[in-house]
């Protein structure tokens, strides 16, 4: 496993020096690397998904946050994101707004559970 | 392989295998908020969530459909049962299933559940978009929305592949193929473009 992690490094090296796969966005470090890799395997790819796949999916993933991000500073309360405007620009997705909506509702399910949890304990 | 977006089933699912998996999982680190929290519960505190989930659910859309009459009041309860039944009968369909998979599915399987972006990460990342902070429910949610995007774009590509007679793993002129798709489909959001209808 480790041997593949260093092997991989070298590869993105090679990549940058040579124009990486998206010339647009220069030297950034690579933030998702591991995560995304393990996330390709889980969506159907292969076991060891291609350095060049995961790079670019690292790039629209970021592009896509930032588009994202942009757009729901620019609605509701400007120069601020909030949970409201993200919902709303994902209202025509079925499939985003759904995930989002059982999220935040777990979230405070979790929340919930996790104070009486702390209030049962305090209490004995 | 099992569809893993399908939308009425994924909450419910997930709700499910939490508890049913719970004495197996010790692995917390790479486990999004939710299933990993879940896991580590206690199995009377799950059942909670799960009854809070379908009632607070039931709740929210009887009283948003119909306005406070007692004739409505009956459909809204008959909507809720149905709908518990329908979450019970996906719950068992999922349990089912994945109690036969093989092991080389199980792994892609928990895999696909447990893989998540990094919060830290994700939160650095809008921030510097911003300037300013941001709370910790949107950076839950965009890192939701950014995995189901992922998920959107490999699915599109594992698409691509199979229709060119490829095999996986994918290469990048899969990828920019499935991209090119989406964006047709306008899946991709892209702001740079201006529609000027009339010059």
């Amino acid at each position: 496993m480790v041997e593949e992690e260093d092997e991989a490094v070298y590869d993105e090296d090679l990549d940058d020096g040579a124009g990486g796969a998206d010339g647009s966005h220069g030297k950034r470090k690579k933030l998702f690397s591991k995560e995304l890799r393990c996330m390709m395997y889980g969506f159907g790819d292969d076991q060891n998904p291609y350095t060049e796949s995961v790079d670019i999916l690292e790039d629209l993933v970021i592009e896509f946050v930032t588009e994202m991000t942009h757009t729901a500073m620019s609605i509701g309360r400007q120069g601020r994101v909030q949970v409201e405007d993200i919902v709303f620009l994902i209202r025509k997705d079925p499939r985003k707004f759904a995930r989002v909506k059982d999220l935040l509702t777990m979230n405070e399910e979790l929340k919930r559970a996790r104070k009486a949890f702390d209030e049962a304990n305090y209490g004995s | 392989m099992a569809d893993p977006a399908r939308i009425k089933t994924e909450s419910n699912s997930e709700q499910s295998l939490a508890a049913g998996e719970s004495p197996k999982t010790e692995d917390t680190e790479e486990v999004p908020v939710t299933s990993a929290d879940t896991e580590s519960k206690d199995t009377s505190s799950q059942s909670i969530i799960h009854e809070n989930k379908q009632d607070s659910v039931a709740e929210d859309e009887g009283t948003a459909c119909h306005p406070a009459s007692k004739k409505l009041k009956v459909e809204p309860e008959k909507k809720k049962d149905r709908r518990q039944k329908v979450d019970e009968d996906e719950i068992q369909k999922m349990q089912v299933l994945v109690s036969s998979f093989s092991e080389e599915q199980l792994n892609r399987y928990e895999m696909y559940r447990r893989s998540a972006f990094p919060k830290a990460a994700i939160k650095r990342l809008i921030q510097s978009i911003t300037g300013s902070s941001v709370s910790q429910n949107v950076v839950i949610a965009m890192s939701g929305i950014s995995k189901v995007f992922a998920g959107e774009i490999v699915e599109e590509a594992l698409d691509v592949c199979e229709k060119w007679g490829d095999m996986p793993p994918l290469q990048p002129k899969h990828m920019r193929e499935a991209v090119r798709r989406l964006k047709s489909r306008e899946q991709i959001p892209n702001i740079k473009h201006n529609n000027i209808l009339f010059h």
